[in-house]
């Protein structure tokens, strides 16, 4: 809980003395500021409503490629701006020499906040305006006036450019919760059909997810995945065995693997969503690790966007596959008594949408912090459950994936192949040069 | 045999089919009124959440008054002055109960002296007003040694534990309201206040809680001990869900877990109504919510305090607007279970509103009034019946203000003034209203169950207070009776003892323990 908790200002640069980038001449450390808003979005995510794992991780992706590009345009970084790189990214606007960096975090983030969250209830709008508050109070305390307005107008900029950009993502409208109005359901066998009993969710999630414009790849059909295995109702099939895998380790599981699904549950209005969980790990370890605050746009420029890609990847090949979940076989074929550990989530199977970001987010985290790179993830402190140890992000990943199967939520190729499809998203996007050539 | 029956299927006449289908429930007609009555529930964050309204007999002249909270301003009470069966009229009256930062109140008689008292639920300290007759009120915290603390009390419940001849009174209470950036996780303690002698003990802490917006004592599995049934804001909390607090005399709480068969449900909790809709005898909850509401019936009988949702199959969920233009999903309030067109199945009346200007959630959000059909399922008839206010609701009330057998409406509205509307016409047959009576303590019977025998059919009501979304009624409890003309009514105690089925014919009574029913006419004081 107190490793993540509000910065605010020279009290915690005094706790990392040994770190020459940070700026305190604007009373707060420009590491302060992104590590700060950081918290509050992940709250914010939670606490508004069309934050879908799709939609939120969308913002994630906005919202550190604006915090990047706003720092990268400054002649002074060693960030390399990713226009021209990054999907149809336009030019964003240019710095003047020796804007502050803190004020530019904040003019970036906090008008990200505003725009991406501005459909949160009354108390995300107080606390927005609290946390903008809060640390414009700090940051007037160190610059002189002139100076703050300058960095937190050219972060403002850039964000605006970049969420003129975003409009025309596919993505930029989200009505009814994500829910579409009307829909008709594949008549296929094995074809997907509502699994809860909330009238919202008689029709899937973000259909057309996967025709969103992607960042670091081409498009949603990028990153191929395998075709999931046939659908048959054969007790002796391929599909039946892997349900009935399903159907055996939910009724053997251990207490482990239950904490296991639900630690990696992270479901939407009660978490900060899958994508979330992993920019919560990466916010986490930057914190822990002093991080510059060129360090911390970069990771969250590239962690977001490599999710924003997986779902984007991930829904092109669920809403093309269309298959059926466990629950709805499993009840009609082995046991018509049987319930998952976990709610089902309300959109096709195939692959599984924990598992191919979870990979993407391992290969960009891998790449930014090394591939042996080991970490505890505290997530849900807050809510609970004990920090988990990794040994590497591929372990971590790998754990969020079999989750599902424990949750009971997903057949096993889902969540093999999903995490292969992720790995190829990640490398998209650890294929984007971020930083100047020295 | 199955291919008998389809074969005589066929051979129905298509018409015939239409005929099986069950008729449409009959549309009671409402009639809004002035009324008289001027209150806004008003304020910015702090009064997101409450909005209540209470009806209870201040006067003495056995008609249920109107109490109505308004937040950051004074609340106040309205004498009802409707002549028997016509246009309802309130007047304001000087009460002691104008009391800033009220979220909504609870009527019960807390010393047992025959007036009815009111638990006023605050963002600050919580108030008991001591009922001192023909409408005034006095603070009594201190005589009863009450503990209003300092919360943002957004619910309320009360039962008399055996043993006890005062209340045991818990309390809800929502976020630090101190908390700014990082509200989330930080829900403060429920209460529980138990008496001690002729007042109350410290309360205990009811940990953890969860921002509750309803709670409710209610006996869910019929042992004679109510539990504390809790709904919680998802909105807010962490770690948290949907509770049951077992309540046993002289024992500290226990929260029910896993392993006494409570399954995990996490909504933005915002009401609970409570009947018994499928006649199995144990209560069914209605849970308030955004987006989809919650029917939850047992499931597994009296062993285990296991629930389904059927809310879908039901017609209930009420997710979204039913009228208008705006088709976002809703957001549910105060409920209220009770049977509104006198027809002798209960409806569902949801008070909706945007908790404030949400742009996910709709802003022209139509309250529900959901009819119960012959089958089972309800029928969306709010915009029918004329009660479609696209106001943003919160707390209400449904009583018969007019005397008349028919159930009026009153709505707390955020912002905006109270609505209240005249049902004209029930539609569906007459009804019989009936008020307990015990000696001793507890002498409203709070924790009893009421059944009425009308046909071939049995309603049970349980006589609680608490509940709804800050909102209480205390005094008539209300039965439609369908196309019968008489019934039989009787009364399973709080202590358990079974009374006598005793015939009653549409209109008012009095059931008093080990006496017969006494009919009494409106307009004569109060029973």
């Amino acid at each position: 809980m107190q490793r993540r908790g509000v910065l605010f200002g020279l009290g915690a640069a005094l706790t990392l003395p040994a770190l020459p980038a940070r700026a305190t001449a604007s009373g707060i450390p420009a590491e302060a500021v992104v590590h700060d808003w950081y918290r509050l979005i992940l709250e914010l995510v939670r606490h508004t409503a069309t934050y879908t794992p799709p939609v939120a991780s969308r913002a994630f992706a906005y919202v550190g490629l604006s915090l990047f590009e706003a720092l990268a345009a400054r002649p002074e970084t060693a960030l390399l701006s990713l226009t021209g790189r990054v999907n149809s990214l336009p030019a964003t606007p240019t710095a003047a020499p020796g804007l502050d960096p803190a004020a530019v975090a904040h003019g970036a983030l906090c008008r990200a906040v505003e725009v991406f969250f501005v459909n949160t209830g009354p108390t995300g709008q107080r606390a927005m305006a609290a946390m903008k508050k809060r640390i414009s109070d700090k940051l007037a305390s160190g610059l002189p006036a002139p100076a703050l307005a300058a960095g937190v107008a050219h972060g403002e900029a850039v964000f605006a450019a970049i969420n003129d950009w975003s409009q025309s993502d596919g993505g930029a409208v989200v009505e009814n919760m994500g829910f579409p109005m009307d829909w008709t359901l594949g008549t296929q066998p094995g074809a997907w059909k509502p699994t809860s009993l909330i009238r919202l969710q008689q029709a899937p999630l973000l259909p057309n997810w996967g025709k969103n414009r992607t960042f670091t790849m081409e498009s949603g059909a990028s990153a191929t995945i395998a075709d999931p295995t046939p659908y048959s109702e054969d007790p002796a099939s391929q599909f039946f065995l892997e349900a009935k895998e399903v159907y055996d380790t939910t009724r053997a599981l251990t207490d482990e693997q239950k904490i296991i699904a639900r630690f990696w549950s992270d479901d939407p209005m009660l978490s900060p969503t899958p994508p979330g969980h992993w920019v919560t790990i990466a916010n986490d370890l930057l914190e822990e690790e002093g991080a510059d605050v060129e360090r911390r746009a970069e990771v969250m420029a590239l962690l977001g966007m490599t999710v924003a890609d997986a779902f984007i990847a991930c829904w092109h090949s669920k809403y093309d596959f269309d298959t059926v979940r466990p629950v709805t076989y499993i009840k009609a074929f082995i046991d018509k008594t049987w319930e998952p550990l976990l709610i089902t989530p309300p959109f096709p199977e195939y692959p599984s949408g924990h598992s191919t970001q979870s990979g993407a987010a391992e290969v960009v985290l891998a790449h930014c912090f090394g591939a042996d790179f080991a970490f505890v993830d505290a997530t849900h402190e807050d809510e609970g459950f004990e920090p988990r140890p990794f040994a590497n992000f591929r372990a971590a990943a790998e754990e969020a994936g079999i989750s599902r199967l424990y949750g009971g939520i997903h057949f096993m190729p889902a969540i093999v192949k999903g995490l292969d499809q992720g790995r190829v998203v990640g490398a998209f996007a650890t294929r984007l040069q971020t930083r100047k050539a020295a | 045999m199955l291919k008998h029956l389809l074969a005589s299927a066929a051979l129905i006449p298509l018409a015939a089919w239409a005929d099986m289908a069950p008729a449409p429930p009959v549309v009671p007609k409402f009639v809004a009124e002035e009324a008289g009555v001027s209150s806004v529930f008003a304020g910015d964050w702090q009064y997101m959440v409450g909005g209540g309204a209470s009806a209870f007999d201040c006067s003495g002249d056995g008609m249920p008054d109107l109490f109505t909270a308004s937040g950051e301003g004074p609340s106040s009470l309205w004498r009802n002055e409707s002549a028997i069966g016509g246009a309802l009229k309130f007047s304001k009256v000087e009460s002691g109960l104008e009391i800033d930062s009220v979220t909504g109140a609870y009527p019960l008689d807390i010393d047992n002296d025959g007036i009815t008292d009111l638990a006023v639920m605050r963002v600050g300290e919580n108030i008991l007003m001591r009922g001192l007759g023909e409408c005034r009120f006095e603070p009594a915290n201190k005589d009863w040694g009450f503990d209003g603390g300092d919360a943002w009390s957004t619910a309320f419940a009360a039962t008399w534990e055996k043993g006890q001849d005062w209340p045991t009174l818990a309390i809800g209470n929502y976020i630090d309201r101190k908390e700014e950036a990082f509200p989330w996780g930080s829900c403060t303690d429920n209460w529980l206040h138990r008496p001690d002698a002729r007042a109350f003990a410290a309360p205990l802490p009811l940990t953890p809680s969860f921002c509750a917006l309803s709670i409710l004592f209610t006996d869910w599995n019929r042992s004679g001990t109510p539990s504390l049934r809790v709904s919680n804001d998802r909105e807010y909390y962490k770690k948290g869900q949907e509770q049951m607090w077992e309540v046993l005399p002289g024992q500290p709480p226990r929260l029910l877990t896993p392993a006494d068969g409570w399954a995990r449900l996490r909504i933005w909790g915002m009401g609970i109504a409570s009947h018994d809709l499928n006649g199995d005898t144990y209560p069914d909850y209605y849970l308030t919510s955004m987006a989809d509401n919650k029917l939850q019936v047992l499931k597994d009988g009296a062993a285990k305090p296991a629930y389904a949702d059927v809310a879908f199959a039901r017609g209930v969920t009420a997710h979204r607007p039913y009228t208008g233009d705006d088709l976002r999903p809703s957001t549910g309030w105060h409920a209220q279970i009770e049977d509104v067109n006198n027809d002798g199945l209960p409806d569902i009346w949801v008070v909706k509103g945007n908790v404030d200007r949400m742009p996910d959630f709709a802003q022209a959000d139509p309250n529900n009034l959901l009819l119960q059909g012959a089958d089972g399922v309800f029928v969306e008839s709010g915009d029918k019946a004329g009660v479609a206010s696209m106001k943003i609701g919160r707390g209400g009330v449904l009583a018969d203000f007019n005397m008349d057998g028919a159930l009026d409406m009153a709505v707390v509205n955020r912002r905006e003034n109270v609505e209240l509307w005249r049902n004209e016409a029930a539609g569906g047959g007459e009804a019989i209203q009936v008020t307990l009576r015990q000696a001793g303590a507890n002498r409203n019977a709070i924790g009893a169950w009421v059944e009425l025998r009308a046909g071939d059919r049995t309603d049970r009501k349980e006589i609680t207070v608490g509940g709804g979304h800050m909102s209480g009624v205390f005094g008539w409890w209300h039965f439609g009776l369908g196309q019968a003309t008489e019934a039989e009514v009787r009364v399973i105690w709080p202590d358990g003892t079974t009374g006598a089925w005793q015939k009653v014919t549409p209109g008012f009574w009095l059931l008093e323990r080990d006496k017969d029913a006494t009919a009494w006419t409106p307009g004569t004081p109060a029973p």
